[in-house]
């Protein structure tokens, strides 16, 4: 190991090391995790954001900015890989993929039947997962980035047997500008549906539960929608 | 119990994690990764973050093992020495 290296992670380690050791145990009444603003959240959280889930309350109420930024982030990054050249593996600079194919022997392994088989055999239940999670998100554990996930998932699965060409023909052209900006597009909206009910931007009426409901699932669909496609779109982006 | 648990769950990520940086087959290595990725998902579960958990198992040991495997089938498996 050369020795600047060493000096380097001596460097990184040492804060992070000093960090840990100086933790409060777990269940320490005054660590500051137990004393700050979470006090507020886990006392009132259920009842002035009406989610039962209080993973949800903080991410889509409490801090509906984090999540909205988060959104356009994960949008953003697609957005670049989208912006990048096409078709380099033919250019010189793409040979060592070449290479690579050549010394495996044969370019593609046709897909075992047996995965092919329970692939396609467990995507219905996966999806049902994948909504189960995002509609009752506001009550069990999950919510609109978990199924988003778990939509991905499914279509990379299928990718990965039926091939990624067949896998995106099943989001039509038109849709897909829409389909990917989903996310930041209802966080958008519900900014500005929050802003004319009760004048904050982002806001959420607390005296109306319905209106604070249909707000939040409609934030959900949006994230699952928006974050499972921008991930399946990484997939078919590299695969093909 | 619960104390066992831990140190055998941060045992395994040590180890994962170093395995990781000193493989050189690259395939080993993004494998070693999802395995990482999956102990991280039983330590999050444990420490009573079912929502972690779950953006764990999908993303960190589905989604981007799947987009290491693209990246590697499409440039080269062994490390540069």
């Amino acid at each position: 190991m050369k020795p600047w290296s060493l000096l380097l992670v001596l460097l990184v380690a040492l804060p992070l090391v000093v960090g840990v050791v100086n933790l409060p145990p777990h269940d320490a009444p005054d660590a500051p995790i137990h004393t700050g603003v979470g006090v507020r959240y886990l006392a009132r959280g259920v009842e002035e954001t009406g989610n039962k889930n209080l993973v949800t309350a903080v991410l889509l109420n409490y801090r509906g900015f984090d999540t909205f930024f988060e959104v356009v982030v994960i949008f953003t990054a697609l957005a670049a890989v989208l912006a990048l050249p096409r078709g380099s593996a033919a250019d010189p600079g793409g040979a060592p993929a070449a290479a690579a194919k050549a010394a495996n022997g044969s370019d593609i392994v046709p897909v075992s039947p047996v995965v092919s088989y329970v692939v396609r055999l467990m995507a219905p239940f996966m999806a049902m997962f994948a909504l189960a999670m995002l509609f009752r998100g506001h009550v069990t554990p999950g919510g609109g980035f978990q199924a988003a996930a778990v939509f991905a998932a499914i279509f990379i699965a299928l990718g990965l047997v039926l091939g990624p060409t067949r896998v995106a023909e099943l989001v039509p052209d038109d849709w897909r500008p829409w389909l990917q900006g989903a996310a930041p597009l209802a966080f958008a909206l519900i900014a500005a549906i929050g802003w004319r009910l009760t004048g904050a931007f982002l806001g959420f009426p607390t005296d109306d539960h319905t209106a604070q409901e249909a707000m939040g699932l409609f934030l959900e669909v949006g994230i699952a929608l928006g974050g499972g496609v921008i991930l399946a779109r990484l997939f078919v982006e590299m695969e093909t | 119990m619960s104390d066992v648990f831990d140190a055998v769950m941060l045992s395994l990520l040590i180890a994962t994690a170093v395995s990781v940086a000193r493989a050189r087959d690259l395939l080993a290595a993004v494998v070693i990764f999802s395995l990482y990725s999956l102990t991280m998902t039983l330590v999050w579960q444990h420490r009573g973050a079912p929502d972690v958990a779950m953006t764990e198992a999908a993303v960190g040991a589905g989604v981007t093992t799947v987009l290491f495997l693209i990246t590697i089938a499409r440039t080269t498996r062994r490390e540069k020495p």
